[in-house]
């Protein structure tokens, strides 16, 4: 197992200007993240997940502590991508203009490009849908030219932030399958965050399950073992989801003990 | 493939071209216009009131006719359509890149936001006097100052658009390594477009506007000249003649600016649904 990136100690506190109040986000995480691994972030609303990602991302650094990569990057190598449940597509863009956007910025030529940008259309199955606009497609598409405008900037990791928790429940379990069959066909390292107990044991290799705010890693548990094509009704997968739900019922019930006493 | 996407697409379709509509369609539109033009044919022929104050429609079609073969009223429009289109576009030019660096740059803002909030509200043709000092007398105060006029909506609407730019589209395009200068041409430009379309379309009434008006005040040709003209010779064909002018020539241009914004937009969901 390659580790590509070692969280350290890392703390994130915002300071909200509106009221003068510190918000402690992010409590001295440590965490690594190994080549080709699909790992799990959940845990209860507001203990900072997306904040998590946005470190990881470099779009917002940390108070304290550190995020390495073992690569470096530089202009033509980007380190992460990020997957928004708001699709965040250009709508001006058609679909292959959108897949080509991170090429274009690293200024490779237009046929080049639109090679490359055909090659991750057809892995997320949209082929054929190339000059539609996104407002023409419907929400399952567009997170898949989401994914794959992820995929055409060649990332080490993919950061998904609640990618599916828009769709309908059809969508959702048609693009989770295909999530998997991307993930294992590119070996990208996928970071995935998910309010869906069934999602991350659905998808994952190791769930990294976080407490609530300040968010702490509390425990990680590694599924890589239990055999895919998963489904919530095995045996394995069964009792992963009961003790997933116990972890969550518990910070729940402990941040809202915190909200009555302040 | 899931099965629900195709249809989705499919329900959605492309969207339609710049059809011209058909004559049924354009009576069915404009019927009150056409009422209103009807009532006020008859009550002229029935000598209610006298020709002088109210001349009918078709004289004044024919007054239109008899002006255009004179050349006057064709170099009259000629010459409004120049100075308020010009004066929409240097506004057009100066007043997105102030907008939009209002939005991302703290000295601009700070600089032009009292400007804008001062200056949005005054009605600017109470300058006219000051620009005709400043300028001289023939085209250039007018274009000034319908330049001047039409930059306040264009700025306010390019602002607030750059401000509204969705967040995640900057994320993204950040962490797709975009650099400041692109991410300015590539996404916030075109994120911004269809308010900046939304000023312009505010804009170009206004421009027409105090076009017309300085034409009036101060002369120098143009149709608020024409108009002025004709009504100290009592000439109220003309006078009527001159405004019928006037509002088909504000019609057109708002016609085509709005297809430029569909051409422009043809990518906008609001386009897309207004052409179906
Ligand atoms: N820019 C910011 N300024 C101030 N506080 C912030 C900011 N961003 C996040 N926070 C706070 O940090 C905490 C963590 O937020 P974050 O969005 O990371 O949570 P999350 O785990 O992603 O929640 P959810 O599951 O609801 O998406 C929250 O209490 C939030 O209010
Ligand atoms: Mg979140």
């Amino acid at each position: 197992m390659e580790n590509i990136c070692a969280i350290r100690n890392l703390t994130k506190v915002f300071f909200v200007e509106r009221t003068g109040e510190y918000v402690h986000a992010l409590d001295r995480i440590d965490l690594d993240l190994n080549r080709s691994e699909f790992l799990i972030l959940l845990g209860p609303s507001g203990c900072g997940k997306s904040t998590l990602l946005f470190m990881l991302s470099g779009l917002d650094h940390p108070t304290s502590g550190e995020i390495t990569f073992t690569e470096k990057s530089h202009d033509n190598k980007r380190l992460t991508c990020t997957v928004f449940q708001e699709y965040a597509l250009f709508p001006w863009r058609t679909v292959i203009d959108n897949v080509a956007f991170g090429p274009e910025m690293r200024r490779v030529r237009k046929r080049a490009r639109y090679r490359e940008a055909e090659r991750y259309i057809e892995l997320v199955n949209l082929t054929g849908f190339e000059t539609r606009f996104p407002n023409e497609l419907s929400g399952g598409m567009r997170q898949r030219v989401a994914l794959a405008r992820a995929l055409a900037n060649d990332p080490e990791v993919i950061l998904f932030d609640e990618p599916l928790a828009a769709l309908d429940a059809q969508t959702r379990r048609v693009l989770q399958t295909e999530l998997v069959s991307i993930w294992s066909k590119t070996k990208k390292t996928f970071v995935y965050v998910t309010h869906s107990l069934e999602e991350a044991v659905l998808l994952g290799e190791r769930i990294v399950l976080m407490s609530s705010r300040p968010g702490r890693v509390k425990e990680i548990i590694d599924i890589a073992d239990i055999p895919r094509p998963r489904s919530t009704t095995n045996e394995r997968e069964v009792k992963v989801l009961a003790m997933l739900a116990e972890h969550i019922a518990a910070e729940v019930d402990k941040s809202m003990r915190r909200e009555r006493e302040l | 493939m899931a099965v629900s996407d195709t249809q989705a697409v499919a329900a959605t379709g492309r969207s339609g071209g710049l059809a011209v509509p058909s004559p049924l369609v354009i009576l069915k539109k404009y019927y009150s216009v056409l009422l209103l033009i009807i009532v006020w044919e008859v009550v002229a022929r029935l000598n209610l009131v006298t020709p002088f104050l109210l001349p009918s429609v078709s004289s004044i079609l024919k007054g239109v006719y008899k002006a255009t073969l004179e050349a006057d009223l064709i170099r009259d429009t000629a010459l409004t359509t120049y100075r308020a289109l010009l004066s929409f576009c240097v506004a057009l030019v100066i007043a997105v890149p102030i907008g939009i660096s209002m939005a991302r740059i703290r000295v601009i803002h700070w600089f032009f936001d009292p400007i804008v909030s001062i200056g949005f509200p005054t009605p600017k043709i109470s300058f006219l006097p000051i620009f005709i000092l400043w300028f001289g007398l023939f085209d250039r105060p007018k274009i000034f100052l319908a330049t001047l006029a039409c930059t306040f909506p264009i700025v306010t609407a390019t602002y607030l658009g750059t401000m509204g730019v969705d967040k995640y589209l900057l994320w993204s395009a950040r962490n797709m390594g975009t650099s400041e200068n692109s991410l300015l041409r590539k996404v916030i430009f075109p994120a911004t477009l269809p308010q900046v379309l939304n000023g312009a379309q505010i804009a170009m009434p206004i421009s027409i506007i105090v076009v017309i008006v300085s034409e009036m005040l101060m002369g120098g040709g143009g149709l608020g000249n024409y108009i002025m003209v004709a009504q100290r010779f009592a000439d109220s064909v003309s006078v009527f003649a001159g405004l019928l002018v006037i509002s088909v020539l504000g019609y057109l241009l708002q016609k085509i600016l709005e297809k430029v914004r569909a051409l422009v937009l043809h990518w906008h969901e609001e386009t897309q649904h207004e052409s179906k």
